[in-house]
């Protein structure tokens, strides 16, 4: 297979509501990322989008509707959808479009509006339980976070206090981030004293529902060293599903996060994780899932995320920061525009482009991960420079 | 490009609408006979992969694992053990219940899988990982193949 590299990217602010409907989103984007690595859409030989439920913009087939905006017209097209998991998972589709040979140039665009679906896009995760098991007792999604992290915390001893500095640290990092919707300076103390969801989930341990989109272009060797100086290739890719019943998963460690990571880094000759990649964006839609997706990724040992939190050493500073970007929670958590916002994060580290954020002593090499699904899916890429 | 440009997002203009249709979808084969054995023998059933040696609940008519047809089905003990819950405070729309709810994932001696339902005649702060917990049916004239025919899960007095 070919190498691949990503050459540009783009990305717009994530808010509550943006004016803009997904397709403007999905154009304002993929102009972004095309003028970051002085591109047209002329020069795209394909495109590939992700996008979450059609219910959150209310338009069903809305990759379909999106087309246009995503730089489509007349070009090869198709949807990845892996819930939660396609942000990371569209850029592994854009690797195999180019690997592959057949295409040169791939447009990858993820975006979502979430703000369309009313009275809370929640509602729309209501159909994607089991119907007969699971849907009639009312089942909500925050049910089966709070679920997770209760068996998680049981494992291995872990606090609501230890796991609330996920959301401090990442809503702290966010205020780096030009295009972040939640960020702020709280303390763990916030998160405690905020509203009880779902025990032991509170407010502010839930990333927001959010508008918006970001794009990524992927190119083939030869084209990528005369498109920059500074192509950031991809080393790695993986994806992985579970079963789909919780009463069949061991809800305490993803195995299927170590499987999709396992994948990507024995592609990308990955022995060591902890020694050998110096920045990690897994996916944090809760505080507690930073932790759990991180021990998925063989990033320390099972039980050990929340030492090395509390320790600093996943600060921006610290030995192999977590979620620099500011994450889900700081950033916002456009679906599957924040699994790719990961993948953006560390093209801007790696190409030392991250302004305030950049995690210092030049990082070579990252790995980010999104998962969801129906809780059961974990997707990776390994980029390095 | 514009990364600031909406400050009054109330005042955009929006369409309203909505997805006009509505669904009907059949239990299956698996789960007409599980839903059946529910509200007219009271019982919980699952089904057994020999191959494989997991007994599925809700029960299956194929294996995930080897891909095998499930035959084999045997009756489950209407008594498991709460595997993890939650305490529920609001509900589906981000509204605050006047009560909290206990809703758990229950999960049975050697079945493969487990049921998630509520919890009753317990206090939430009275509920552990691990706790003894049996099934307590609505009568059996106002079961309607759901469910909900269990009422609830409630601790086993020891």
């Amino acid at each position: 297979m070919r190498k691949v590299a990503v050459v540009g990217a783009g990305m717009t602010k994530f808010m509550r509501r943006a004016q803009e409907t997904g397709k403007e989103l999905a154009w304002e984007t993929a102009k972004m990322a095309l003028d970051s690595c002085e591109l047209t859409i002329k020069d795209v030989d394909c495109v590939v989008m992700g996008t979450a439920p059609d219910a959150f913009d209310m338009i069903h087939m809305k990759s379909e509707y999106l087309s246009d905006g995503a730089g489509a017209w007349r070009k090869p097209y198709m949807r990845g959808f892996l819930g939660g998991g396609t942000g990371v998972f569209t850029a592994n589709q854009a690797w195999y479009h180019v690997a592959s040979g057949l295409f040169d140039v791939c447009l990858a665009i993820t975006e979502e509006k979430m703000s369309s679906c009313l009275p809370h896009p929640q509602g729309a995760f209501v159909t994607c339980w089991d119907q007969f098991t699971e849907s009639p007792l009312g089942t909500s999604l925050l049910w089966f976070f709070a679920w997770e992290m209760n068996r998680y915390m049981t494992a291995h001893g872990i606090t609501e206090r230890e796991i609330a500095l996920v959301s401090v640290k990442n809503k702290k990092n966010a205020l780096d981030h030009p295009c972040a919707q939640l960020s702020a300076d709280i303390t763990v103390d916030d998160v405690m004293g905020s509203e009880m969801m779902a025990w032991p989930v509170k407010r502010l341990d839930v990333s927001p529902t959010s508008d918006g989109a970001v794009a990524l272009v992927f190119a083939a060797e030869d084209v990528a060293k005369r498109i920059t100086d500074r192509p950031v290739w991809v080393q790695g890719v993986g994806w992985c599903v579970d079963t789909m019943y919780i009463g069949q998963r061991d809800l305490y460690y993803p195995k299927y996060v170590e499987y999709a990571a396992r994948m990507a880094y024995d592609m990308a000759g990955i022995k060591e994780p902890r020694k050998e990649i110096d920045i990690a964006e897994p996916y944090d839609p809760f505080s507690y899932k930073e932790l759990h997706n991180a021990e998925g990724l063989l990033l320390c040992d099972k039980g050990e995320a929340a030492r090395l939190l509390v320790d600093g050493e996943t600060q921006r500073t610290g030995r192999q920061p977590w979620c620099p970007s500011g994450g889900a929670l700081g950033v916002g958590n456009a679906i599957a525009a924040t699994g790719m916002m990961k993948v953006a994060e560390l093209f801007w580290q790696l190409r030392g482009e991250a302004g305030k954020r950049q995690v210092p002593g030049k990082p070579r090499r990252g790995v980010a991960q999104a998962w969801g699904d129906e809780m059961q899916v974990g997707t990776v890429i390994v980029l390095g420079v | 490009m514009p990364l600031d440009k909406v400050t009054q997002v109330a005042q955009t203009k929006p369409w309203h609408g909505s997805i006009p249709v509505y669904g009907q979808y059949t239990f299956g084969i698996a789960g007409e006979r599980f839903f059946r054995d529910i509200k007219d023998k009271g019982r919980i059933m699952g089904a057994k992969c020999a191959e494989c040696n997991l007994v599925y609940v809700p029960p299956r008519i194929y294996c995930e694992r080897c891909f095998g047809e499930l035959a084999k089905w045997l009756e489950i003990p209407n008594r498991g053990v709460v595997h993890t819950f939650t305490v529920a405070h609001a509900d589906l729309d981000g509204n605050r219940l006047e009560e909290p709810i206990v809703v758990a994932l229950v999960k049975f001696d050697g079945v493969y899988g487990g049921l998630v339902h509520r919890l009753g005649e317990v206090e939430p702060d009275k509920v552990t990982i691990g706790m003894a917990v049996e099934m307590m049916l609505k009568p059996k004239a106002k079961r309607t193949g759901s469910i909900l025919d269990i009422d609830y899960f409630k601790p086993i007095r020891a």
